[in-house]
Formats: structure tokens, C-alpha cells, sequence
């Protein structure tokens, strides 16, 4: 488990004094704590709230969709820096500062020349380096595809080529009316690639609604806005494409085969 | 005969055969990685919990053990109580702390421990951690300090990087190298006299941990005891293996949820090809069927033939699947142990083998249920029809 990651603020529903300090909490801390906007709470930077000081809950918020937050199911308090400082005996100091700047390049760089004892980074690096969770996830769902590509590749070889087969009959009564091989192998490529078509079609269709659920549900269990599953135009044009490469090739490999055949040969004869 | 004529069945389409084959022993490979992931993720954080027989973390009140920044004031108070219990035979306090190797210019993370327990590692090499400033670190702190068994360095806590100013500063001699069961992998750890840790600290950690590991003895209840820690002591949590399983299970859900949808589509996969391969087969020998009726093959016989092709189709693919899987769960163990915060000894992928019996058992059923509706519709075939109909086509 990872060391070190945040101070923890115990909380406790106060009913003493009169508070100033105000804070916000996010909804699923409020909603465990059954605490409202002007309740008045005992924050501690240690459990049991020995050495504590009193907020008056002032807003109550939604949590922002952070996928780096998302497993830990950690509750947020937000006070005022100064408030934290004081509570946690910290004095001047703070973990970190966010710069805005109309021109980052040149800020980071006059930043780091004089930097003492800290450094600066660009927004994007500190995204990739704080998303190391996500690049491996991603790994293994890439890699889970991959399996998954495969296993349904080769189920789709394996119907398409039996569909082509089941019509070796109605191939063998069309090369004895004098249609031509190539004729045949055009109908049959262009009925696989068609069935690859409506079955991609209808695999979108459920996959859409597939990632319907998916978001549905883990949006419930984490309370998150997050989207967990995205199905988008690229997903589906791969789908589609592979299906159709594979259906093309499974009817040209079943198609030729046949056609090499004597028709009566097809026939039993 | 029955086995024969199966197999034969098979050989005759081989191409086909070997296809479907192929698309089960992927499915299998599949199942049996989901399988082992859904129980060997859990098992593996159990195992490592139990590592060194410890059965209980006792943590700050409403945190997981080395969660957050809390710590536990007032320790050795806390340990002469949790000592005083029968039922528990050894407590081991741990704090953990940043320090930093000053020549070197490391930050480390530091585990102040009783020497005499040795919870959070094991010895490689050396003497355990001891007097006062005597400490084990692992590969990793060695690699980046540039130092070795033997060698002393300065360390200090609380170290402020823009005044260069810390709490405490000691020189230390590396005694040991360990193994350090629940540091990630990469990630420098050193083991510090407990005493020496909290002195460092200042008095921010003066008689503070982070949290107590606790042995409790042979044959009594664990929840038992930790009930009577949280009575005892209302400042902390304390938490046993099952109630740390419940929480791992909270926290990595989502890989045992991933587990069983991609095990239930891949088992999909498996019964739809098998059942779609023997229902065309049987399609195709429904002449056969029939004429084999009429000499006086019994149906249960017809049944009992096409039945067996399609398990012969999904047995042929398990066993092949059962080692694909294994390279697969291989490769996929390799992916996830770049995963942050965990420990490196943990396993996302453990093979055991009531998984492979498992995921064989799941696709043999498949196989056999892959089988029964052709095989059903063989049997009641009306023969006389069948056979005009095959006699005109």
C-alpha cells in the first residue's frame, strides 16, 4: 500500500463554541456524516480529536471526475490554507503551488533558474508522471484485448467458414448452370463480409449498451462522474474493419476451396 | 465404437476441428487467467499479511495501516497494554518516516521496528537490525546510496531541501541486507532501531508509531482479540486478516469484477463455438444419423457419440488452453507489477491448482452441454423421412 500519501483529518460533529472557520465537504462525506451546510464540526489532525479546532460546514461538493481517486474511496475536507496550516502546525509552509501563466515555457524556466530547494513542472508532466496507475491498467487491458481479439477472430473464422461450407450444394447447382468461379467467389466473399457487417452492427449495439452498464455501475460503486468505458468511433471503426478483413478472408479461404471442387464432387456424386 | 466414431467425426473436417480447437484453448486460456485472478489476487495479499504469522495491524482510529500520515501517540503505554493480554504473544510497534542520506543526496522511507522481531523483513545477508544505529537496507537503497554491507552513513529526518535544516541527524552503519515485504518494487527502504527513529523525528514522533503488528496465540480467534484492542483503546482501528481482506477486497474490486465478466464471455465464447462446430457437424451426417438408426444404433448410442465430440473438442482445447494460460497469466503478472503503491512480492495472477481444476471442470461442462442439443436433435431424427429426403436430395 502506498506510504505516505495524505495527512489525515479525523472529524467529529461539534456542538461547542461559536466557529468562524469555514470548510467544504464533498457529498458522500456528507451524506455518511449526515452532515448540512451551517453544521458546525470538530476537525483534528490526529484520530480523536484531542487537538482540534471547530469549522462550520459552508459548501458542500461534488467530487471532480479524478481517475487517481477513484479506488482509494477517500472522503475530502477543504479548508482555507491558512486553517489547515494552523491545524496541522505547519507553519508557512505548503506542499505545492499551481501557477497559471499566458506563457508556461518561459515561467517554468524563470521559475527553475531560481529555484532553491523545489522545482517546477508543466501541468502535463506532472499528469504522466501522477497516472503511472493508468498507463499499466491500460497495459493490461491492451493486452487482455489483444487475447480477446484473437479468441473472437478465430470464432469468427470459424462460423464464417462453416456458413460458406453449409452452401456447398447451392455452389455446386450454380458452377453445373455455368456460373462462373469468379462469380461464385464474389457472391460468396461479398454474403461474408455483409454477415461480418450486421454482426459488427449488432456487437456495437451491445457493446454500447455494454458500456452503458459498466459506467452505470462503477459510477455507483466509486460516486464518481467519471467515465469508465468509452465506446468511440475509432473502437468501433477497428471492430468493424476487422471483422470485415476477417469475413473477406474466411469466404475467399472456404469460397476457392469449393470452387476448385468438381460441382458433382460437391454434390456427393 | 462410440469414441471411434467421434473421433472419426472429428478427423474427418480437420481443419475445422483444429479451428475450434484453437478457439477453446484461447477461451480456456482465458477462464483459467480470470480464475486465478479472481482467488489468487486475494490470496496472495493474504499470504503476505501472514508472512511473519502477524495477524492483526493496530492503526490510527478510521485510517489503514500506513494510509496516511497518522500516527499512534502515546505507544509504549499502548504496547504494555496490548501486552497485557494472554492471548496476544508479540507486538511489534512500526513507524515510518522519510529520511535522507545526506553524501548520497537519497530520500528513503525508514521503518523503525523492535530489532528483536524483524516483522516488516527478512535477512539476506548481515545481522538484524540491533543497537541503537544499526541498520538493514534493502537492494534498492544500496543501489542508489552507492553503498554496501559495512558502510556508514549520515541520515537525517525531517529534512527541509530549500533551508537544509532537520530534525535529527545520526551516522549509521549498514549491518544487514533485507528483504522488505511490503515495499514496492524499486522503492528504497531502510530498517532503524525503533528508539533511534522516534529520536530522529523530533517530537513530532516522540513515543508515536504508526501502527502495532500484532501475534496472537495458537487457536485463539483473532476477531476476538481485536474486539477487545477497539474496547480497550478507542484512539486506534485495529484490523484483522479477514477485515483486511474485506478491505483489499473494497479497494481492488474491480479486478475480481473484470475477472468474472471476462470469465463469463470467454466460457460464452467456448459452449457457442462448440455447440455451433457439432450442431453444423451433425447437420451434415444427418444421412448418416439416419441410416445408422435404421440398423439399430439406439438413440442413446447417437447421443452418447455426439456428446463426446463435443467434449473431445473442448478437452483438447482446455489442455492446450491450460498452458496458454499460464504464459499468458505470465506476461499479464509482468504488466501489473509496475503497479504503483503495491507490494513487489504481491501477485496479481497465482496458479494453484484447484483454478486449472476449476476452469477445465467449467469448459468439460461446457463441452458437454455444447452437446446435447444436437445431439438431442440427432436422436429424433424421424429416420424413414431423413432417409427419402437424403435419398432425393
Amino acid at each position: 500500500m502506498s506510504r505516505f500519501v495524505a495527512i489525515a483529518l479525523t472529524l467529529a460533529v461539534a456542538h461547542i463554541g461559536s466557529a468562524q472557520q469555514t470548510i467544504a465537504i464533498d457529498e458522500r462525506l456528507a451524506a455518511v456524516a449526515h452532515l448540512h451546510i451551517g453544521d458546525r464540526v470538530l476537525l483534528s489532525s490526529e484520530p480523536g480529536g484531542v487537538r482540534g479546532d471547530t469549522f462550520v460546514v459552508a459548501a458542500i461538493t461534488r467530487r471532480g471526475a479524478d481517475p487517481s481517486e477513484v479506488a482509494r474511496n477517500a472522503y475530502r475536507v477543504r479548508l482555507h490554507l491558512g486553517d489547515l496550516q494552523r491545524l496541522l502546525g505547519a507553519g508557512d509552509k505548503v506542499s505545492r503551488f499551481a501557477v497559471a501563466s499566458s506563457n508556461a515555457p518561459r515561467t517554468l524556466a524563470a521559475i527553475n533558474d531560481v529555484a532553491f530547494g523545489f522545482r517546477a513542472y508543466p501541468s502535463a508532466e506532472i499528469a504522466v508522471r501522477t497516472s503511472k496507475t493508468f498507463r499499466v491498467l491500460r497495459r493490461f487491458h491492451w493486452a487482455i484485448g489483444v487475447i480477446t481479439i484473437v479468441a473472437s477472430a478465430i470464432f469468427l473464422l470459424c462460423i464464417l467458414l462453416l456458413k460458406v461450407d453449409e452452401r456447398r450444394r447451392d455452389i455446386a447447382a450454380l458452377r453445373l448452370m455455368g456460373v462462373s468461379r469468379a462469380s461464385v467467389i464474389t457472391m460468396v466473399v461479398c454474403e461474408a463480409a455483409l454477415i461480418s457487417l450486421v454482426g459488427t452492427g449488432l456487437g456495437a449495439i451491445v457493446g454500447w449498451i455494454g458500456s452503458a452498464i459498466i459506467n452505470w455501475h462503477y459510477q455507483g460503486v466509486y460516486q464518481t462522474p467519471l467515465t469508465f468505458s468509452l465506446v468511440t468511433p475509432g473502437i468501433i471503426a477497428f471492430a468493424t474493419v476487422l471483422s470485415i478483413v476477417l469475413g473477406i478472408g474466411a469466404g475467399i479461404a472456404a469460397a476457392t476451396k469449393l470452387v476448385r471442387r468438381p460441382p458433382l464432387a460437391l454434390l456427393g456424386r | 465404437m462410440r469414441r471411434r466414431l467421434a473421433i472419426a467425426s472429428l478427423t474427418r473436417r480437420r481443419a475445422r476441428s483444429l479451428l475450434a480447437v484453437l478457439g477453446v484453448a484461447v477461451s480456456g486460456a482465458l477462464l483459467l487467467d480470470m480464475v486465478m485472478l479472481a482467488g489468487g489476487m486475494r490470496d496472495s495479499f493474504r499470504q503476505l499479511l501472514l508472512v511473519r504469522g502477524f495477524q492483526l495491524r493496530v492503526a490510527p482510529k478510521g485510517t489503514l495501516p500506513f494510509d496516511t500520515q497518522a500516527t499512534i501517540g502515546q505507544a509504549s503505554e499502548i504496547t504494555a497494554t496490548l501486552r497485557t493480554n494472554p492471548d496476544i504473544v508479540v507486538v511489534s510497534p512500526i513507524l515510518g518516516l522519510k529520511l535522507h542520506a545526506l553524501k548520497s543526496n537519497v530520500t528513503t522511507v525508514a521503518i523503525g521496528m523492535d530489532g528483536s522481531v524483524q516483522a516488516d523483513y527478512e535477512l539476506l545477508s548481515g545481522s538484524p537490525v540491533g543497537a541503537r544505529d544499526r541498520i538493514v537496507a534493502n537492494q534498492a537503497f544500496l543501489d542508489a546510496a552507492h553503498t554496501r554491507v559495512g558502510d556508514t552513513i549520515d541520515v537525517v529526518a525531517g529534512y527541509d531541501t530549500q533551508l537544509r535544516t532537520y530534525t535529527g541527524r545520526r551516522r549509521m552503519a549498514i549491518v544487514g541486507l533485507g528483504r522488505f515485504f511490503y515495499t514496492a518494487a524499486g522503492e528504497s527502504v531502510i530498517a532503524v532501531p525503533l528508539a533511534t527513529l522516534q529520536a530522529m523525528g523530533g517530537p513530532a514522533t516522540a513515543d508515536r508509531v504508526s501502527l502495532f503488528m500484532a501475534k496472537v496465540r495458537d487457536g485463539v480467534d483473532p476477531d476476538a482479540v481485536r474486539q477487545w484492542i477497539e474496547q480497550k483503546l478507542p484512539r486506534v482501528s485495529a484490523l484483522s486478516t479477514g477485515s483486511a481482506l474485506q478491505q483489499f477486497d473494497q479497494r481492488m474490486g474491480y479486478f475480481r469484477q473484470l475477472a468474472v465478466i471476462l470469465g463469463s464471455i470467454s466460457l460464452g465464447v467456448g459452449f457457442l463455438l462448440v455447440t455451433t462446430l457439432v450442431t453444423v457437424s451433425v447437420n451434415e451426417r444427418i444421412g448418416e444419423i439416419a441410416v445408422m438408426r435404421a440398423i439399430g444404433v439406439s438413440r442413446h448410442h447417437v447421443v452418447e457419440q455426439i456428446v463426446l465430440e463435443g467434449v473431445a473438442l473442448a478437452l483438447a482445447g482446455t489442455i492446450l488452453g491450460m498452458g496458454l494460460g499460464l504464459i499468458t497469466a505470465r506476461a499479464f503478472n509482468a504488466i501489473l507489477a509496475d503497479f504503483p503503491g503495491l507490494p513487489a512480492a504481491f501477485q496479481f495472477f497465482v496458479f494453484r491448482p484447484r483454478d486449472a481444476y476449476a476452469a477445465m471442470s467449467m469448459l468439460a461442462a461446457a463441452g458437454v452441454l455444447a452437446g446435447i442439443y444436437p445431439a438431442w436433435r440427432a436422436a429424433s431424427l424421424p429416420v424413414a423421412d431423413t432417409l427419402h429426403g437424403e435419398a432425393i436430395a
